[in-house]
Parts: C-alpha cells; structure tokens; sequence
C-alpha cells in the first residue's frame, strides 16, 4: 500500500471515522506515516492553540429581533433565489457551461423583428435547473458548427492581450484591500457559431421522450440561428498557480476578482422571423410558465441581453454603473457578487469573492 | 432564548422554519466568525448580517440552509479579516483576556505576536483552506465543512493540512528571524 497522504493523516488526527480500516493498518505498521502523522499533530495542535478564543456568549432574542427587522428585499421579478446545494460541484460546472447555451438562445428568441441583434442593456430572466436541463438538449434539435473558432491565450501584460484580441483592456482604478494585484490577462478572438434546425432531429428527440413535437412553423427545418460572440479580454486576479499533477482541484487557487470586457455578441437568423422562433422555443415542453412569462414580460428585448438566474442561487438587482443600466448579482456576504452592464456595444462583467458594494465601486470606476 | 414564546406571533411556516433555523444555527454561525475574528462583538455582527441575506434570499427549509450560513459566515468573516488592518491591535488586546496570564510576560508576549501573525496569514490564505480551518476550529465535524465548501469529505484533511502548514510557516518564519 501507498504512504498515506497528509491530508488523510490530517484527518485521522481529529476524525475517529478516519482512523478505521486500511489506513489504520497502514499507520500503525508504517514508521515513516507514523513520523509523518506525529508531525502534522503537532501542527494542528499548534494552530489550533493559536486560533483558540473564548467562546462568545450571544444574545439570541436581541440578535434575533435584529435579523427579523431587517427591511427583506425582494429577488429580481419578484421569485425566491434558492442555492444550488453544495456537493453537487459536477452539476455547477455543467451549468455554467450551459447558461452560456441559455444566453444565446433567450438572446435570440428576445430579437425583435430586425435581422441583427445586438444588445445595448442587460436585464435578468429567472431559470430553474428544469428550463437549463431542457434548453441544454438544444443538440436534439439541430447542429452547432463553429465556422470561426474562438481562440484564448493567456498572457502576462495587458499589451499582449490587446494585441490578440484588438481591443483595449480595462483598467481596475480602485482595488479593494485583500485583493492581489497579481493579474493573468486572456484574450479572446471573434468567434461565430452557427445553429442550424433539423425537424427530424427534434421530432426524434420528442419521440424518445414519448412526447410529440409541437408543429413546426414552415421554413423551421434548415433554419439557421448564426451567433458572433467576441472579441473579449479576461483580467483575473489572484495567485493562480497551476495545480501539481496528481492533486484535485481544490489545490488550484482560483481568482479572487474577474474582470471582462467584451464586443457585445450579435446574433442573424434565415428563414424565420425571431418571433417565429421565440413562439416555437417557448412551446416546448420542457419550458415552465415561470421562464415563459419572464422572456415575455421582458419589455423591448429588441435591443436587451437577458441574463439568465438560475431560480435559488443568486439573487440581482437593477443599478447605475457608469451612467447605464446594469445588472448586480450576488449579496454583501462576500460570498461571490458581480455586475454586468453594456455601454457603447461592449459587454462588461465585475465579479468575484467580494461583496456587492464593492463590486459596484469597481465598476464605477473601471477605465 | 426563549424565541418559542414568539412563536404565536409569527405567521407561515417559513417564518416558523427560520425561527427554528436561527436558534439552531446561530451560535454556530457565531463561533466561526469569532475564530476568525477574535471579537465576539464582531463576529455577532457577522452572524447577523449572514442571517438577514439568507432570509432575504432562501427558504428555511432548504436542505442546504445550514451550510450556505456557515460558507458565509467563514467568507463574511475571513472578508472582514482581511480588509482592516486594525483588527490587529484588537486581537492582543483580546487575548489578554484570555486567561493565560499565567504565562510569564515575555511568552505571552511571543504568544500575542504569533496570533496576530496566524490572523493575518489567514487573512492572505486561498479562501477555501482558509474557510476550512475557520469552520473546523469552531466546532463543524468534516462533514459539516464539507458540505458547506461543497468538497467531499475526503478533501477536508487535505485542506485544513495546507492551511495550517502554511499558517505555520508564517508563524516560524517571523520568529527564526
């Protein structure tokens, strides 16, 4: 058998469940885990000499009369945000790769009837993981080609950046205390991706499902949906350190502070008119009447990027940043927050591990 | 504490369910502040503030209720931590209050300055080792911290062995100088 490694003997220090079966054998045969573990010991007594506080003794009515009379704020289009419960970490990064998918396609079922959408303002749509799981079998309705593929690189000077991506890098004029001003620069080529419908595909899909397909308007099969995304640049700030081979990834420090600036993405379609499109989107099963209403309610998507909210994990509120409407996301616990807004035809995003507040001044003041 | 009595004057069984969620959890939610802190004053306010996002955004009767407060109440805090420096005199003042004067006055000295040193080297720790030490130290089993920074279980150990070797580290580099 392998040594054990540190964090499982850091474990078996204080966990009597760690201490039980084949890492137990392994220690107590093993004078070099044993050496090991006598070690790391010590260091935790250590630490935990130097953490130890007396214990706060609170005042729970008065706390508690506190917190109710806190003013309750409502979410964006008045539904409850609930979290993505933890441990379900796959899910998350799946997600995240969808909402991308989710973007585009309310992007473009909120077009008006003009051949080009481009945005000019943000706004928020609330999604539930149902609405994501059913936009994500978007595959089962057609095929995504890219017909210029994006291309990222990371650099080390803003400079660089620009120089790949043809596009000023933004400046952070007021970083918070706490924040590294180490930055890892990306760039970001334009890309374009075409989406073209198949009707057998989608009445494939619906037939496995044992659903039929809602009728397709004309013209539907070999329409095509044509989004440009890009060209944008990333800032990262943090200590990013590339993960040694072998460890997980809770070994990679992540950034503390994103900061992104991006060409508005754009999106033409063939055959169709957006509202034929939206219609048809909108009918299928697996949309719930909450999305539905909310991509209606919208008031001129003509010209709006919706941003999609998955329903429970993050809350948003409409504020000013740099003259324009924007959207904030997140709280003031420092959890996570950001802010998206467009300005001139540019997509900018602020987020990270800090609070909204701060978040807010940073976008305020970008350059 | 006794929140029962209020009980009759609460409507919903939301309300109910946060009632519930707050007399189990605040204590908890206050003592992860308060190792990263050092102020119990402080970390109250923490706990407080962590309480009324939650009940502005989530249900009490989410199953994820009790780790979502204390991954906020360990970030809230460890925030706080980092952005004022004048935590730094506060916590000497803290520890002498401890009840180790027992120790002659030039340990507790040393003792004073590896303190500050461990809180400000947390304070510069990645957020989710650092999050670890914090929510272990106060109390949480594995699981429970595990479930709040959404790692598996075996995943904890490694954490809290990365925090405290580079606690350490800070710790002895400063006094071998």
């Amino acid at each position: 058998m392998a040594h054990l490694t540190d964090g499982t003997l850091r474990r078996m220090v204080d966990d009597p469940d760690a201490r039980v079966g084949d890492n137990a054998v392994h220690l107590a045969g093993c004078a070099e885990c044993r050496g090991r573990f006598e070690n790391i010991s010590d260091d935790a007594r250590s630490i935990a000499t130097l953490l130890a506080v007396p214990d706060a003794h609170v005042d729970m009515p008065r706390a508690f009369d506190r917190v109710r009379s806190a003013p309750v704020a409502s979410p964006a289009l008045g539904l409850r945000l609930p979290v993505i419960g933890p441990g379900r970490r796959p899910i998350v990064l799946a997600f995240a790769a969808v909402l991308v998918g989710v973007a585009l396609l309310v992007g473009v079922i909120a077009r008006d009837y003009a051949l080009n959408y481009t945005p000019n303002t943000v706004t928020t749509v609330p999604v539930t993981v149902a609405d994501i799981q059913a936009l994500s079998q978007l595959s089962n309705y057609g095929t995504l080609t890219w017909t210029r593929q994006p291309q990222f690189q990371a650099a080390t000077s803003a400079s660089d950046a620009e120089a790949l991506a043809g596009m000023s890098a933004p400046v952070v004029s007021n970083l918070p205390s706490g924040i590294s001003t180490n930055i890892t620069y990306g760039a970001m080529t334009q890309a374009q991706a075409v989406f073209t419908f198949s009707a057998d595909k989608a009445r494939a899909a619906a037939a496995a499902q044992g659903n039929s397909l809602p009728t397709l308007p004309a013209g539907m099969d070999g329409a095509t949906l044509t989004f440009t995304v890009g060209p944008a640049i990333g800032e990262l700030f943090g200590e990013l350190k590339q993960p040694a081979a072998g460890s997980d990834v809770s070994q990679l420090n992540l950034p503390q502070l994103v900061v992104v600036k991006s060409s508005a993405p754009s999106a033409t379609s063939t055959q169709l008119t957006p509202k034929q499109i939206e219609d048809y989107v909108l009918a299928q099963p697996g949309i719930t009447p909450e999305l539905k209403a909310a991509v209606q309610a919208i008031g001129d998507p003509s010209t709006t990027l919706l941003i999609p909210i998955p329903v429970g994990y993050a809350t948003s509120k409409d504020v000013t940043v740099q003259g324009v409407k924007g959207v904030a996301l997140g709280d003031n616990t420092g959890v996570g927050s950001g802010v998206i807004w467009i300005k001139n035809g540019v997509v900018y995003l602020v987020a990270g591990s800090i609070k909204q507040d701060d978040a807010i001044a940073i976008a305020n003041n970008l350059k | 504490m006794n929140l029962g009595a209020r009980r009759m004057s609460t409507v919903g069984s939301d309300e109910e369910a946060f009632e519930d969620l707050f007399t189990a959890e605040y204590a908890r939610v206050v003592g992860i502040a308060n190792r990263v802190l050092a102020d119990p004053h402080e970390a109250e306010d923490v706990a407080q503030e962590v309480f009324i996002d939650f009940h502005r955004l989530h249900s009490a009767t989410a199953q994820y209720a009790p780790a979502w407060l204390h991954r906020a109440a360990a970030h809230a805090s460890l925030n706080r931590l980092r952005g004022a420096r004048r935590r730094q005199k506060r916590e000497v003042a803290q520890a002498l209050e401890e009840g180790e004067r027992t120790l002659d006055p030039q340990k507790q000295l040393e003792v004073d300055e590896d303190r500050r040193k461990v809180r400000a080297a947390l304070g510069r720790l990645a957020p989710k080792p650092a999050a670890a030490l914090a929510m272990r130290a106060s109390g949480l089993s594995y699981a429970e911290v595990a479930q709040a920074l959404g790692v598996g279980i075996g995943q904890v150990g490694t954490l809290l062995r990365r925090a405290e070797a580079a606690l350490l580290k800070e710790v002895t580099r400063g006094t071998s100088n």
